[in-house]
């Protein structure tokens, strides 16, 4: 299944590749000096208004971002009355506290999260040496069929998920010899109901392979060559020589295919129907919708969705500056 | 530097922890070697509290039988029964409603019940309930719970604008509508005269059918090779509806979840709506008043739909899973079934004969007994093959005729049109 | 886990060695290989396949030729409309999300405590989609949600931005554009940060105001970036579906339906895993048409790596 089967990164993933705003046009057209619109008080008074409006803009934009946030969160405190409430009543009188202990009784919040976070890091894993792997192959040597397997690897991303949706549910109920299945792939349930089912799919990224090429184009080839002089394996050059080299590359790549399983949410969906033990964050939550009757649990499902945001998102601030910066570089190179 | 290589050691060993976690539970468990039956039911919070107690009875009974709740919401339960029979991981009793009934069927997706269970089915249970579990002829599950449809009306709102009690005629119930609608300075609507819900099919779709029986009509040719719908009776009625749009009295905001907050003065309604009506509206809920449906030249008339326990055709626990059903549903004279237990405890109208006679007290309470009542003229939606998507097509047009895009009459008609090539394909 | 490629730790002879640049790039392709075959090209033509079949899971393929296709183009009430949601969607969330990041990281370049400020617009892209859905519904509610109760405050009355199909599809957009901003705000920021800082400073010594400076340096030497994150997101838009399903199953009145949504309706509401899979095709021959201008459009913008 191509990248694209992430639904909401899709565009974001796939823009970090190879723009690269340097090495583009340069033709760059100097100001003249439009002296009749400068302004008769001088640029100071100018340059302050802008700034200002600077700031405005920047502070709208992110009152904008956080502000559903605290919505959600505000309502989960709020009682049945207070959200039905006109006009409406801002600040909850009596905090409903207890809503954040509840909902981990009423859907089974800890097992999701269990699901997200060992289907989100098994899928990361893979990608990361499948794409570094590839990458690294077609980045670095030549040989027959390269320029085919690249073409189809830029091709494969055009494709999109829900193409694959229907046929790879059954390739996964059909895979042969396991969960029942003969070997031809009769009589059980395959991969389905299983971890390997949610995550296998997603083991290979077509993205995350034109990225690390992209990327692994810039290796010096003399240090391979000199490893290679040393008696270094194909292998151990790999492992030991160029992995270490492309680190950044890899820690953006994991962020990226992380959030990106983190929040599929279609493909679990249709698999994970029938395996309740199985469903993720998103899915859990999108199913379990009715267990959130409209007028009385309004609040529980703010909770809920709370819950499933915000530990999440306090992980990703603090490790921001870890990887924020890995982002930008990478960014620029692709 | 260190402090922070030691991270990186630490995020690799989580990673290999999760990742070697996820492979372990990839390795199905086979360890018990009770009976293991898996129930699905659309039945949520709030409901299933009342219904998983008799699950609890049951392996109390039957040491060796494990029975597991799978609750599915009620708008992904076909999809979600299609997907896992696809897998060959289809729970081993279903929770059907009836328009579901024929694809299953037809598809040998449904074990024929045990002759006991048929003979237990016509003799104990309502009749229009066991029509809806009939297909060619065959009896392929137990009934359980029956909705029909009611207007269901706020008494306070109404007398506060000045009537003191419920429409006769749609013509009244047009004017109470329009005289219970307020506006704020900003022309938005809030307090509704009507609400019609448009959040899923058959809160679209049904009402319109009771006021297209009471016209007189009907959705289908007898032997469903035509839809028959979009004739007068059918545009009537739906004209009737839009009525309600046009004169103001309603609006595409208006929900019928906003009931309980006392800001709907009537919407058409089953009787799966009290429980929630109750635990929303608390002391407020004796200003709920039902009343027939406004009749129309064809008199009183309602439409109905019926849920049914049925079991899979591939499930490896038949037997086991039969008598089960059939311990949950048991009609002995006098007493009532489990199911007829949880049933009235939920608000809704159970369909053994027995269950609904044991529970006359809630079952003749103000906001049930005219549910009840109206049992008799009320109409089963009929079994048709692709029903959902039929359903679906309808919810789509009269939405439109809503939103009063098109007219009635175009948007019944183009319903029609699309529903007569579904109809051909399999009559 | 390819022994293949692990080398002998015991010094072999250089013959050996070259042998191995031979046959390494291959097993280091092996595993994305053999994805490829299994879950590329097998759903692929698979898919193909059942364009021509008529088919609920409950049965059996059933061959019918071009009638998925024909009834897709000549019946089917909503096929049209869907794809010029499709086309809309994508378009209004990648115009509106390009221009609104490419402002915001222009004005968050110079400026103190740029991190903090980049942080923000990354919440939405830690947040889930299912999350993200239901946030904006509450938000977004005609009666109760906080826009309309903050727009009642300054004597506005709202619209009914989800329950009324004229402003349905511009709150998706909406929400789509919110969602998406962190993402494009790095992408150019990181293009911004490449921009020479004393061509900003000789313009100024110029007299340059902050619009010329906009027009004049930074969309030119923008442009690659720019290009690259219109395309793409309109690409990677025209398939997207997952929060059009949960915010409004494609409603009111197929107002927000794509094709995407709307195949995935056809086949597990409906049952008709053949149509929709003939849907899904036609949506991929449109998108691949645009795929093919995009690269020559690549070509001539300066962006070379593709």
């Amino acid at each position: 299944m191509s990248k694209t089967v992430y639904p909401r990164s899709t565009s974001e993933q796939r823009s970090m590749g190879p723009s690269s705003p340097r090495e583009g046009s340069t033709r760059t057209l100097m100001p003249r000096s439009p002296q009749a619109l400068r302004p008769a008080t001088g640029p100071n008074v100018w340059q302050v208004g802008l700034d200002g409006g600077k700031y405005f803009i920047i502070a709208l934009g992110a009152l904008t971002m956080v502000i559903p946030f605290l919505d959600m969160f505000v309502g989960a405190l709020k009682t049945p009355a207070e959200l039905l409430a006109r006009p409406p009543v801002w600040i909850p009188h009596h905090p409903q506290w207890n809503v954040f202990r509840e909902i981990w009784y009423m859907v089974p919040m800890a097992r999701w999260y269990m699901n997200s976070f060992i289907v989100s890091t098994s899928v990361t894993v893979l990608v990361v040496i499948t794409s570094s792997l590839a990458g690294f192959a077609l980045a670095k040597y030549s040989f027959r069929g390269k320029e085919w397997f690249f073409r189809f690897v830029l091709a494969a991303q055009m494709f999109p998920t829900f193409l694959f949706l229907i046929p790879n549910y059954l390739i996964i109920a059909h895979w042969p010899a396991v969960g029942g299945n003969d070997w031809l792939g009769r009589g059980g349930n395959g991969l389905l109901g299983t971890y390997v089912g949610l995550v296998l799919p997603f083991a290979v990224n077509w993205w995350g392979i034109f990225m690390m090429r992209q990327f692994m184009l810039g290796l010096p080839d003399e240090l391979m060559d000199a490893a290679r002089m040393d008696g270094c394996s194909e292998w151990r050059i790999y492992w030991q020589i160029v992995l270490p080299l492309v680190k950044p590359a890899l820690a953006t790549l994991a962020i990226f295919i992380f959030l990106s399983a983190w929040n599929e949410f279609i493909w679990t969906m249709t698999v994970t129907r029938a395996a309740p033990d199985l469903q993720t964050i998103p899915v859990g939550l999108q199913l379990m919708r009715d267990t959130f009757d409209p007028t009385r649990n309004a609040a529980l499902r703010r909770a809920a969705l709370a819950v499933s945001t915000l530990p999440v998102m306090a992980l990703f601030l603090s490790l921001q500056r870890y990887y924020v910066r890995g982002l930008v570089m990478t960014g620029l190179k692709g | 530097m260190s402090q922070r290589l030691g991270r990186v050691r630490l995020l690799l060993v989580c990673l290999a922890v999760s990742l070697a976690l996820g492979l372990a539970a990839a390795i199905p468990n086979t360890a018990s070697a009770k009976v293991k039956i898996v129930v699905a039911s659309h039945y949520g919070q709030g409901q299933k509290e009342y219904l998983l107690p008799y699950f609890e009875e049951y392996m109390k009974l039957h040491p060796d039988v494990e029975i597991t709740y799978q609750e599915i919401t009620f708008a992904d339960y076909l999809q979600t029964v299609m997907t896992s029979r696809v897998a060959g991981k289809a729970p081993d009793i279903y929770h059907l409603y009836s328009l579901w009934g024929v694809q299953m069927v037809g598809n040998g997706a449904l074990d024929r019940p045990p002759a006991s269970i048929q003979k237990m089915v016509r003799q104990s249970f309502v009749p229009s309930s066991v029509e809806a579990v009939t297909m060619n002829g065959q009896i392929w599950g137990i009934p359980t719970e029956i909705d029909n449809y009611m207007l269901v009306y706020n008494k306070r709102l109404l007398k506060e604008a000045g009537f003191n009690g419920p429409p006769r005629t749609w013509d009244e119930l047009l004017k109470i509508a329009k005289a219970c609608t307020k506006r704020n300075a900003e022309g938005k609507i809030v307090q509704a005269g009507f609400a019609l819900e448009r959040g899923w099919d058959s809160a679209v779709v049904h009402p319109w059918m009771a006021l297209l029986y009471a016209q007189g009509g009907s959705l289908f040719s007898k032997d469903f090779s035509r839809a028959t719908f979009n004739g007068p009776q059918g545009v009537k009625a739906l004209e009737q509806e839009v009525a309600l749009f046009k004169e103001g009295a309603t609006d595409p905001t208006v929900s019928v979840w906003d009931f309980p907050t006392g800001t709907i003065a009537m919407t058409i309604m089953a009787p799966w709506y009290k429980s929630t009506l109750q635990k929303a509206m608390k002391d407020r809920f004796t200003d709920v008043g039902v009343a027939p449906i406004p009749a129309g030249p064809a008199g009183n008339k309602s439409v109905q739909y019926t849920f049914y326990w049925a079991v899979d055709s591939k499930s490896k626990v038949k037997k086991e899973a039969w008598a089960f059903l059939q311990w949950l549903n048991e009609q002995h004279p006098g007493q009532s079934s489990p199911m007829g237990n949880f049933l009235t405890k939920l608000g809704a109208i159970p369909s053994g004969k027995n269950d609904i006679a044991a529970h006359k007290a809630e079952l003749g309470d103000a906001f049930m007994e005219p549910f009840v009542n109206a049992l008799k003229y009320s109409v089963p939606e009929p079994n048709v093959v692709q029903g959902q998507e039929i359903k679906t097509s309808l919810m789509n047009h009269i939405l439109e005729a809503f939103y009063q895009k098109v007219t009635p009459k175009q948007a019944l008609d183009a319903a029609a049109k699309e529903i007569n090539a579904i109809l051909a394909e399999n009559y | 886990m390819w022994p293949a490629a692990v080398g002998n730790p015991i010094s072999p002879t250089k013959r050996h060695r070259l042998d191995q640049r031979h046959w390494a790039p291959y097993a280091f392709l092996a595993p994305a290989g053999l994805f490829a075959m299994i879950f590329f090209f097998v759903p692929v033509l698979f898919s193909l396949y059942l364009t021509f079949t008529d088919w609920n899971p409950l049965s059996s393929p059933r061959w019918i030729g071009l009638k998925n296709y024909k009834y897709i183009f000549t019946l089917d009430p909503y096929f049209y409309q869907t794809l010029t949601n499709t086309f809309v969607f994508a378009f209004g969330s990648v115009l509106l999300g390009t221009a609104i990041s490419l402002l915001l990281s222009f004005a968050v370049t110079r400026i103190k405590g740029k991190a903090l400020w980049r942080t923000l617009y990354w919440l939405p892209m830690v947040t889930n989609v299912v999350a993200i859905s239901y946030m904006w519904t509450y938000l977004l509610d005609a009666v109760y949600g906080l826009v309309n109760q903050g727009l009642a405050l300054l004597g506005i009355a709202g619209p009914d931005w989800l329950s009324s199909p004229s402003t349905a599809m511009l709150s998706v957009i909406i929400v789509s554009v919110w969602a998406g901003l962190g993402g494009n705000i790095l992408i150019f920021s990181a293009g911004l940060e490449g921009i020479d800082e004393s061509l900003y400073e000789a313009a100024r010594v110029d007299g340059a105001s902050v619009w010329q400076e906009f027009r004049h340096i930074t969309i030119p030497l923008l442009r690659p970036t720019l290009l690259f994150v219109l395309v793409t997101g309109f690409i990677g838009g025209l398939s997207n579906f997952a929060l059009i399903m949960v915010m409004t199953g494609g409603g009111p009145m197929q107002a927000t339906n794509v094709v995407a949504n709307y195949m995935y309706q056809v086949a597990f509401q409906n049952l008709r895993m053949g149509r929709a899979s003939a849907m899904a095709y036609v949506l991929f021959v449109i998108i691949m048409i645009i795929t093919l201008v995009q690269l020559r459009v690549f070509k001539r913008g300066g962006v070379e790596s593709y």
